[in-house]
């Protein structure tokens, strides 16, 4: 078959599996990232209040996607390194630096891992950014970044409505929305919409119950 | 060599494929839960453990002690869910003696997770975790891939969506300790009735903050038997008597031995 | 076999190999079932605990019947291969008193259902079959079948899900194998004698009480029917729930 055999349906039976929807959006102070909280092993819901939004340092953090295991054991190694690195370095890490790890953790172990990774933060460097990883660990920095199984619903949406350096209130109308539809097409995303704010004054973390955001457009 | 040995798995993949049975772990096909009150937390599980469809003890123990004060029930292979237990008992032991402080629920939850992780789900290990710490009473579950989870009641095993079904009708914020043991009782009572893997009592763990945690072995016990309807005491000479020998199994002889003066080395 | 997708040096070409899809039409109902044949009666019991997987489908599900001309008849296994055969068994009677116009003797009634098994020898009813009746000397008589007809008369069988835990508890209790005459301090042979009816119905509720103990798919309730020349008469006993 001359070409990469790549064994990419190797959920194991009876895995945890975060059929998911995740976004992270750069807006005018910085980011916010958002999920759904669903948790599934085949059609059971497993946990239906999880958080998939993970902090790894002071103002970074992931959204998780794929095999939940593979995703909090790479979450849990890339939060040691950052940890050693405030240490030895006596300052906080970029975004660029921590989502690299993710990166170099996804791509070294892609045979072994079914991740998808957005890591998003705010730096006095850069402001507010967002990298994408997806599952074969590659890596690309974007304004706004949407994954999971719930994500292909809204490519057209966000593609509309997202514009670059938009107030916070818009920004988590935009993201409530459009999560709002992700969850609503997509039977493996549901329960609550979760919301973590980064900004030079610190974090925010929202929580939307269904009747706050069904019917929301 | 450290860990657990694999020499056996080729073999075991070829005799397999050939169309040979391959050996049958006892599963606690289970029913576990568990739930937060105010002061504490509570775990239960049934009793039943089950090789295939036939019960292969009717009165087993699925709450395994952690430390003190942090226990936790255990859900898949029976042979795993008592080794990791075992294993993370020791090391969270050895770990609080060279720290000097009590150990926490977080430590046994990452200790059991990246074990778990490491093994990629082969040891089959569904825990539910629970206990008290200095930072407080805490509840996690934990999955044979290594992945967590966190909540104010959790239920695993066969019997969890019986059990599920009752914490999400009747758990509610302000429970007190009584509370919470009878709403852990009941959902694993949803089990023990509902679901053909779990059955027989009910046991239970409370652990309060500032106190020692209680187990209640036995709790409830809703499925003793019934009197028989006859005896099946066999008369004696009943079994066949195939063959009688009779040994003689001590010999006594008798020796008089003179009583001189004896001889010892200079 | 293992399903994996392979991606060329074209990223975007993706090629998934397929994977066979196949419906299963039979499926395991668990259950047990027990005959006995004593000198003037014979009995024929099951349990009414009806399962798939680890669900229970129903705790009240009867599975032995009077099919007619006091022959009881059980086919437990596949449910619904059961009761197919019971109402092709009944319809075969049917059909048989009008061409014959007399009563189905039990032998005839144990050949008649070898001729209905035989006839799905390439997609059987998956069911162990037991008969109980009393034949034309008047003694009890139970038959046994397997899934495609071969069947034999006996004293005694068990059949379904705890056959295996509930038959060497019958050899020994009903045709005392193993078992030596106490007075002849274990020289001779006990001796086979007829059971009485309440010591063979008190043989099979502690047969049942016990596979439920050790069986999970084997609970709930317990249905005996007892037959004679009379006609046929059901007792009812509670099984343990779990």
């Amino acid at each position: 078959m001359n070409g990469i055999s790549v064994d990419i349906n190797h959920l194991k039976k009876g895995e945890v599996n975060l059929g998911t929807s995740i976004m992270a959006v750069t807006f005018a102070d910085g980011v916010i990232l958002g999920a759904d909280s669903r948790t599934t092993t085949g059609s059971y819901i497993a946990n239906r209040v999880t958080d998939k939004l993970t902090q790894v340092n002071e103002n970074i953090w992931c959204c998780r996607s794929g095999s939940a295991a593979d995703t909090q054991a790479v979450a849990d190694i890339v939060k040691y390194h950052l940890e050693m690195y405030t240490a030895q370095q006596g300052e906080q890490p970029t975004t660029k630096i921590a989502a690299s790890l993710f990166q170099e953790l996804c791509y070294n172990n892609k045979d072994a891992l079914t991740a998808g990774i957005i890591c998003a933060g705010y730096d006095k460097r850069s402001g507010g950014s967002v990298y994408s990883i997806p599952i074969g660990g590659s890596i690309h920095k974007q304004e706004y970044a949407i994954a999971g199984s719930g994500s292909t619903y809204i490519y057209g949406y966000c593609n509309k409505n997202f514009r670059p350096n938009m107030s916070k209130d818009e920004t988590i109308d935009f993201m409530k929305k459009s999560l709002a539809q992700a969850i609503k097409w997509d039977g493996s995303s549901g329960g609550v919409i979760r919301m973590v704010i980064l900004t030079k004054s610190g974090m925010e973390r929202l929580v939307f119950y269904p009747h706050n955001y069904v019917d929301s457009e | 060599m450290a860990g657990l040995s694999f020499e056996n798995y080729q073999r075991n993949q070829f005799l397999a494929a050939k169309g040979h049975g391959v050996p049958k772990a006892t599963s606690t096909g289970t029913t576990i839960v568990g739930c937060k009150f105010k002061g504490g937390v509570v775990i239960a599980a049934d009793t039943r453990a089950t090789s295939g469809p036939i019960v292969a003890d009717k009165n087993c123990e699925k709450l395994h002690r952690l430390s003190p004060k942090i226990w936790c029930a255990g859900a898949g292979t029976a042979a795993d869910t008592e080794m990791v237990t075992a294993l993370i008992s020791s090391n969270l032991e050895l770990h609080s003696m060279s720290t000097s402080r009590a150990p926490r629920v977080v430590t046994a939850l990452t200790m059991l997770k990246q074990h778990l992780f490491k093994y990629q789900g082969h040891i089959g290990a569904y825990l539910i975790v629970a206990g008290v710490d200095p930072t407080g009473s805490h509840l996690f579950s934990v999955q044979a891939h290594g992945s967590t989870d966190i909540g104010f009641y959790q239920s695993l095993g066969s019997g969890s969506l019986a059990a599920m079904a009752v914490l999400e009708s009747n758990w509610h914020e302000d429970l007190d300790k009584e509370g919470a043991m009878k709403l852990c009782s009941d959902a694993i009572q949803a089990g023990i009735w509902n679901d053909l893997g779990s059955g027989s009592n009910v046991d239970l763990c409370v652990m309060e903050v500032g106190k020692d945690a209680v187990l209640y072995r036995n709790h409830l016990t809703p499925n003793v038997r019934e009197q028989k309807a006859s005896s099946y005491k066999f008369a004696r000479g009943t079994t066949a008597i195939l063959k009688e020998d009779i040994f003689k199994l001590i010999d006594v002889e008798e020796e008089t031995i003179h009583s001189e003066a004896m001889e010892v080395d200079a | 076999m293992a399903q994996t997708t392979v991606a060329s040096e074209y990223s975007s070409e993706v090629h998934a190999e397929p994977i066979e899809h196949r419906f299963n039409p039979y499926s395991d109902n668990g259950g047990t079932i027990l005959g006995i044949a004593g000198e003037d009666f014979a009995v024929l019991a099951g349990d009414t605990r009806q399962s798939e997987g680890y669900s229970i489908q129903s705790r009240s599900m009867s599975k032995v019947f009077d099919v007619g001309d006091n022959i009881l008849m059980s086919a437990n296994g596949f449910a619904a291969d059961g009761d197919a055969l019971v109402k092709a068994f009944q319809n075969q009677l049917k059909w048989y008193h009008f061409n014959h116009n007399k009563e189905l003797s039990i032998h005839s009634a144990a050949r008649l259902t070898q001729q209905l098994l035989y006839g799905k020898r390439f997609f059987p009813y998956y069911v162990h079959t037991i008969l109980a009746g009393v034949d034309e000397e008047g003694k009890g008589a139970v038959y046994s079948f397997d899934p495609v007809g071969s069947y034999e008369r006996e004293q005694c069988r068990a059949g379904g899900a705890a056959a295996s835990l509930i038959m060497p508890f019958l050899d020994n209790q009903v045709n005392f194998k193993n078992q030596m005459d106490p007075s002849s301090n274990g020289t001779k042979k006990k001796e086979l004698r007829y059971l009485s009816l309440q010591e063979v119905v008190n043989l099979v509720k502690d047969a049942f009480s016990s596979a439920t103990e050790r069986h999970i798919n084997v609970g709930d309730a317990l249905q005996i029917v007892i037959v004679t020349k009379d006609g046929a008469r059901t007792e009812y006993h509670s099984l343990k729930k779990d």
